[in-house]
């Protein structure tokens, strides 16, 4: 007998994971609109916001498609560079202050082709523009060749050391190893004003709570199912007619584009870019929050990013030497125990350990 | 009568400069005039320098003598015959036989003096002195004035010269000195001769010439010169091409050796090991452990701590590589991504503990006498040792290795497992085990590859990562398990490496090399040597 179709929203609220991280963004929301936090608290949480919409955006290629990227930190620099670019553009603009990187570069002004990035549709535009265009051209030269799981973990990885080493040159034209700081103002009001802090907090954690509802309904949908059947049996899914290339791209560059944003949103709060996101480490350290999260859920990514991101500021603060061994022993004790990330916690027993790692995702078949 | 004889010694000096007659010297005489005021001690100085190259060994252990009291101070110029100080008494200065003190002070040597006598004091020391490194510091001084000198004097020397290495640097230095004779046809000798030894040294000097009046007169010592120049030129480029080659090759021989392991991993479990860079550092480590025990236990075989560190660092990485293996990488052999991320963390794990355990700071590393230095082969290209041992030593590794794979039964069920993993563990052969023996293989070659290059690049924590992308890129490039497609593409990654950093810098290097790869794939997926098997 056939069960009534289910509305589309019901079915998204199946997983109750997920309502939960969306009831808890829409209160954190919530709580920094109505204040009572300090303002190191709300761009804290502003911040995890922007690591968490990165983790969820990688966990739609890898949790759902069997994509690893271990270069999404390069979608995340080019969403921070050109929101970087606007706010210089817009600081010499409204407050008419020569940021530092005009001395630096030897530059007299900003470069002229800079201009168009003022506006902020445009900017926001371009982040997204370059960010898929350059998704596009690997991912489709990386998918056709059928370049998958390790090899193009490897060659993700290389792209963003690659771009790395790039942009420490200061001959490339963004600024070099100082990368660029020294934004005055956001829409016209200046960056130390508490309202900014505020309004940045809120437009985060308000992105990634529609990117959650968002890419929800879209992976419970005809794409999600065949994204996962991509992940499970490519072959067989290619041999029924569905063309993968297709898919896969589609995937990734919506995945980059999210990237993107979470730049976008990251670097004003943080008031500085520079070649840093682009090493190798913090590119791996996504996959990683995915990973200890949980991958292939949505929640998980989100709930890993906010965990490992918060413990990381506690510790920085107190015991920096400590995180690199705290990281590496989390890493490998979700490997081994956790198959699943933290969601596993939920339904685990000492005894269904074996039980547990027969029900644990597999890799995309090679 | 005093003028009749100056005159004459005058006129004597000169014939000995011009011609080169093969007389011994008249010792009382230049004795004599070595006391005879300014003007006489510049003629005997000219005498000894134009005679050096004729005179006897007895004559020049003589001129030795008598130039160096002279720059000592230790002569005596009296009424009589001038007498010398030396430890045993004082000489007579013309026989040496033993003679009463003169009674005059020593002669001053006037700022023009000076360097006559100390040149005539070389000319003597360079053929009469006791031991090579005497000669060498003669010929030193000689070369600042080689274009006086006549020219005859290095060739002789060279001659009776019994050290092969001064032999060639007399050879050398005469021909400078001939590049001046007043002689055309000397001239154009000498500098084909010296065109004949490409180097940046020659090229200025013979450049030099361009100077030179004759370069307008003389078309035949113009032609001689720019036919020089040419060919230098020519060499140089030859020499700085076959410089980038070599660097290139010690390059790509790291890279082989860091590569191959992870090479022969992929193929048999396709797994990548994100701590193999970390290995290599290990390895470099490790090496380092072993020297600085020699040096406390046997400081007699310092020496050889790059030879003996080979067992221990690859026992000692192999063993961390086995260990990896059974806590780590067996237990996620189903998720090859979920490994990358697990031997990542190891990674972290190691560069930290080696951080806080030993220190950031870049290790001191003993050159052992055998790795200083190299070899000039032609113009400017040197064959350095220290790169030279780490291109030896990836060849032996790559031979070893092959052996391994082809030669032993261990070296078989790698192969077996790698092909079809399903039938070569229904046919018996203990896959698992096989996984554990070649990630330890892997591993202590990447060991190696760390030893190998404790000569050539700095070591510290960080080291690894600036090997692990490169040695991916080998391994996507030549494909997964094969030992011949990792050789290629380590030797074609490395050898693109260096051409284009003198062009266009380090990071362009790495960009094309990426774009290259990302191209490749389009065009051979599976890497440059793909293992037969179905598609999956």
């Amino acid at each position: 007998m056939m069960a009534p179709k289910r509305s589309l929203l019901a079915r998204a609220a199946d997983d109750r994971m997920v309502v939960a991280v969306a009831l808890a963004l829409a209160a954190t929301a919530a709580v920094v609109v109505v204040g009572g936090l300090s303002g190191y608290r709300v761009n804290t949480i502003g911040q995890l916001a922007c690591f968490a919409l990165l983790a969820l955006a990688l966990d739609l290629i890898w949790g759902y498609a069997g994509i690893l990227s271990l270069g999404h930190g390069l979608f995340f620099a080019v969403g921070g560079y050109v929101v970087g670019m606007h706010l210089l553009e817009r600081s010499v603009a409204e407050t008419g202050v020569t940021p530092d990187i005009v001395q630096f570069m030897g530059w007299k002004a900003l470069p002229g082709w800079w201009g168009p990035l003022e506006s902020f549709p445009v900017a926001l535009a371009a982040a997204m523009g370059v960010s898929f265009a350059v998704a596009f051209v690997f991912g489709w030269a990386s998918f056709r060749s059928r370049v998958s799981g390790v090899y193009f973990a490897i060659i993700t990885q290389a792209l963003v050391y690659v771009a790395m080493l790039l942009m420490f040159r200061n001959d490339t034209g963004f600024g070099g190893n100082n990368g660029m700081t020294g934004f005055q103002v956001v829409f016209g009001v200046p960056i130390q004003d508490p309202a900014v802090t505020k309004g940045l907090a809120v437009a985060s954690v308000l992105a990634l709570l529609a990117a959650l509802v968002g890419c929800r309904l879209l992976m419970i949908g005809r794409f999600g199912r065949l994204l996962v059947a991509t992940r499970d049996d490519e072959v067989r899914l290619r041999s029924l007619g569905y063309e993968t290339l297709r898919l896969k791209l589609k995937v990734w560059c919506l995945s980059a584009v999210l990237a993107a944003l979470a730049g976008l949103l990251y670097v004003p709060q943080v008031g500085i870019i520079n070649p840093r996101v682009l090493s190798p480490e913090l590119s791996i350290e996504i996959a990683v929050w995915c990973a200890i999260g949980g991958r292939g859920r949505l929640a998980g990514a989100i709930i890993g990013a906010v965990l490992v991101n918060a413990v990381k500021f506690a510790l920085s603060a107190s015991l920096p030497e400590l995180w690199p061994f705290v990281l590496a022993a989390l890493v490998i004790v979700v490997a081994l125990i956790f198959p699943n990330g933290l969601l596993d916690l939920g339904k685990w027993k000492p005894t269904l350990l074996s039980r547990a790692r027969a029900l644990e995702p597999r890799d995309a078949t090679p | 009568m005093r003028m009749g004889r100056r005159l004459g010694l005058l006129l004597l000096a000169f014939a000995a400069a011009w011609g080169s007659p093969a007389l011994a010297y008249d010792r009382a005489q230049i004795a004599a005039q070595a006391c005879f005021g300014a003007a006489g001690l510049s003629e005997a100085a000219a005498t000894l320098t134009a005679g050096a190259a004729s005179a006897t060994s007895e004559d020049a252990a003589w001129a030795a003598t008598l130039t160096g009291a002279l720059l000592d101070k230790t002569i005596r110029c009296g009424a009589g015959a001038s007498t010398i100080e030396s430890p045993s008494g004082s000489v007579d200065a013309a026989t040496l036989a033993k003679a009463a003190p003169a009674d005059g002070p020593a002669p001053v040597l006037s700022l023009k003096n000076r360097p006559l006598v100390e040149t005539a004091r070389a000319a003597a020391t360079l053929f009469a002195g006791a031991t090579a490194g005497e000669r060498a510091a003669a010929l030193r001084a000689l070369e600042r004035r080689a274009a006086s000198l006549p020219p005859d004097l290095f060739e002789t020397a060279a001659a009776r010269e019994p050290d092969a290495g001064l032999k060639e640097q007399i050879l050398g230095v005469g021909q400078s000195a001939l590049l001046n004779s007043p002689d055309v046809a000397k001239r154009i000798a000498a500098i084909e001769r010296i065109a004949a030894q490409p180097s940046r040294r020659a090229e200025t000097q013979i450049a030099a010439l361009k100077r030179d009046p004759a370069y307008g007169k003389e078309a035949a010592f113009a032609a001689a010169v720019d036919a020089g120049l040419t060919s230098i030129d020519r060499w140089l480029r030859v020499s700085s091409v076959a410089n980038t080659l070599y660097n290139g090759l010690s390059f790509a021989s790291i890279l082989f050796m860091a590569a191959v392991g992870l090479a022969i991993i992929f193929g048999l479990m396709g797994v990548i090991n994100l701590a193999q860079g970390e290995f290599i550092m290990l390895g470099a480590y490790v090496t380092y452990a072993v020297q600085e025990a020699l040096r406390a236990v046997a400081p007699g075989l310092l020496e050889w701590y790059l030879i003996l560190a080979i067992p221990v660092v690859f026992l000692v990485v192999a063993a961390v590589g086995v260990a990896l293996e059974a806590t780590l990488v067996r237990r996620l052999y189903t998720r090859p991504l979920m490994t990358l991320l697990a031997t990542w963390a190891v990674s972290l794990l190691i560069v930290n503990l080696v951080r806080v355990g030993v220190g950031t700071q870049n290790l001191q590393f003993v050159t052992p006498s055998w790795l200083a230095g190299g070899k000039l082969l032609v113009g400017d290209f040197i064959v350095t040792w220290n790169r030279l041992f780490a291109i030896v030593f990836a060849g032996v590794t790559l031979v070893a290795t092959w052996a391994v794979l082809k030669r032993t039964r261990l070296g078989l069920n790698i192969r077996a497992v790698t092909q079809n993993r399903a039938m070569a563990g229904c046919i018996g052969v203990p896959t698992r085990r096989v996984d554990m023996m070649a990630f330890g293989l892997g591993s202590g070659l990447a060991g190696l590859a760390g030893l190998a290059l404790c000569p050539i690049y700095n070591v510290n924590p960080q080291m690894g990562s600036n090997f692990v992308i490169d040695s991916f890129m080998v391994v996507v490039l030549g494909g997964v398990g094969t030992l011949a497609g990792t050789v290629v593409a380590a030797l074609g990654v490395g050898q693109i490496n260096v051409l284009i950093e003198p062009l266009y810098g380090a990071v362009a290097a790495k960009v094309i090399v990426l774009l290259m790869i990302v191209g490749f794939l389009q065009w051979r997926p599976e890497g440059l040597y793909a293992v037969k098997g179905r598609r999956k």
